[in-house]
């Protein structure tokens, strides 16, 4: 410790130290913390290879009359998940199709819903945070999307 | 989290969101943060990458809320707010306090409780901390200048440069 402060600086300095920690809610912290728990999911990861808002700019600015359906696809090496946000949920596709559970994770906690033989699914209520996608098929393969933001 | 919690939080302030708002910076910054936790081998790098995510993750916020609004014309606006001066302060600042507040956490009870006291806005009178703690008003000087020797000699607070503090201390007169 180099011998900058004194007694009386080194007070204000900790006192200034302790109400920028106080000045942070504990949600905030908590949000953080949930965040962490991520780390190490074993599970192959998909990669987003189609955004409609994306991948669909050109053709939008020609035709913006209509009001599109925002479509999303991901990609592992095993399955491909496909979303599809509609008017208050949000309705998806395994391809190729088969049964399973699919997983909503957002920082906040983590639902789940059944995917039927034909690999259909939906999440209701839409999530209002970023979240994730995990999905398990019967046959044991297990994806997890990277982050989404609607 | 806890050490860097601080650091996130205050650049959101800075920037003037509502709490949604800070949510959604928070939660955002986290995420990236924990994907990236593999890559980030050097932790001294953390607090600046961290910085450097919160001013991004803002001004994307910032920037859609005007876009909503039709106010201004978004990005150019919002990059004044970008100074690398401040973002540099922010991450100094914050490295400060978190070696202060790990130098607390070192100290024995009674040294934290009086520290504490001494600190907290409105200051505690003597009388209070003496009344509060059970020493006599007479001690207290002498416990508060051993307790802030301890702390002064804490490893927490030996990778703080010279420069730090004087920096530190410009802040304090300014």
């Amino acid at each position: 410790m180099p011998e900058g402060w004194d007694d009386d600086e080194l007070l204000a300095a900790l006192g200034e130290a302790m109400r920028a920690r106080q000045a942070v809610p504990e949600w905030f912290v908590e949000t953080g913390k949930n965040a962490y728990a991520w780390h190490n999911i074993d599970a192959d990861l998909a990669q987003l290879t189609y955004d409609s808002d994306r991948d669909a700019d050109t053709v939008a600015a020609v035709r913006s009359e209509a009001a599109s359906i925002r479509a999303l696809t991901f990609t592992s090496g095993r399955l491909s998940i496909e979303l599809e946000v509609g008017e208050g949920s949000l309705i998806g596709q395994i391809v190729p199709p088969r049964a399973g559970t699919l997983e909503v994770h957002t920082a906040a906690g983590v639902t789940s819903t059944s995917v039927d033989e034909i690999g259909c699914f939906a999440v209701d209520p839409i999530p209002n945070s970023p979240f994730r996608v995990r999905c398990r098929t019967e046959d044991g393969t297990d994806v997890l999307t990277g982050w989404i933001t609607l | 989290m806890e050490r860097y919690a601080p650091l996130v939080w205050s650049i959101c302030a800075r920037f003037g969101l509502s709490n949604h708002d800070r949510e959604d910076v928070g939660q955002n910054v986290w995420l990236l943060l924990v994907e990236q936790l593999g890559k980030l081998r050097e932790p001294a790098a953390l607090p600046g990458w961290l910085a450097t995510t919160t001013h991004r993750e803002c001004l994307r916020v910032v920037t859609a809320s005007r876009k909503s609004e039709r106010l201004g014309t978004g990005l150019d606006d919002a990059l004044q707010f970008v100074d690398n001066t401040i973002i540099d302060e922010e991450i100094l600042m914050a490295e400060r306090n978190a070696a202060l507040r790990a130098a607390f956490a070192e100290l024995p009870p009674k040294c934290q409780q009086l520290l504490a006291m001494l600190t907290s806005d409105p200051p505690c009178s003597y009388a209070e901390i003496s009344a509060g703690l059970g020493i006599p008003i007479g001690s207290i000087g002498p416990q508060r200048a051993r307790c802030l020797e301890r702390m002064r000699k804490s490893s927490a607070l030996a990778g703080l440069s010279d420069a730090d503090i004087h920096w530190a201390k410009g802040e304090h007169r300014a």
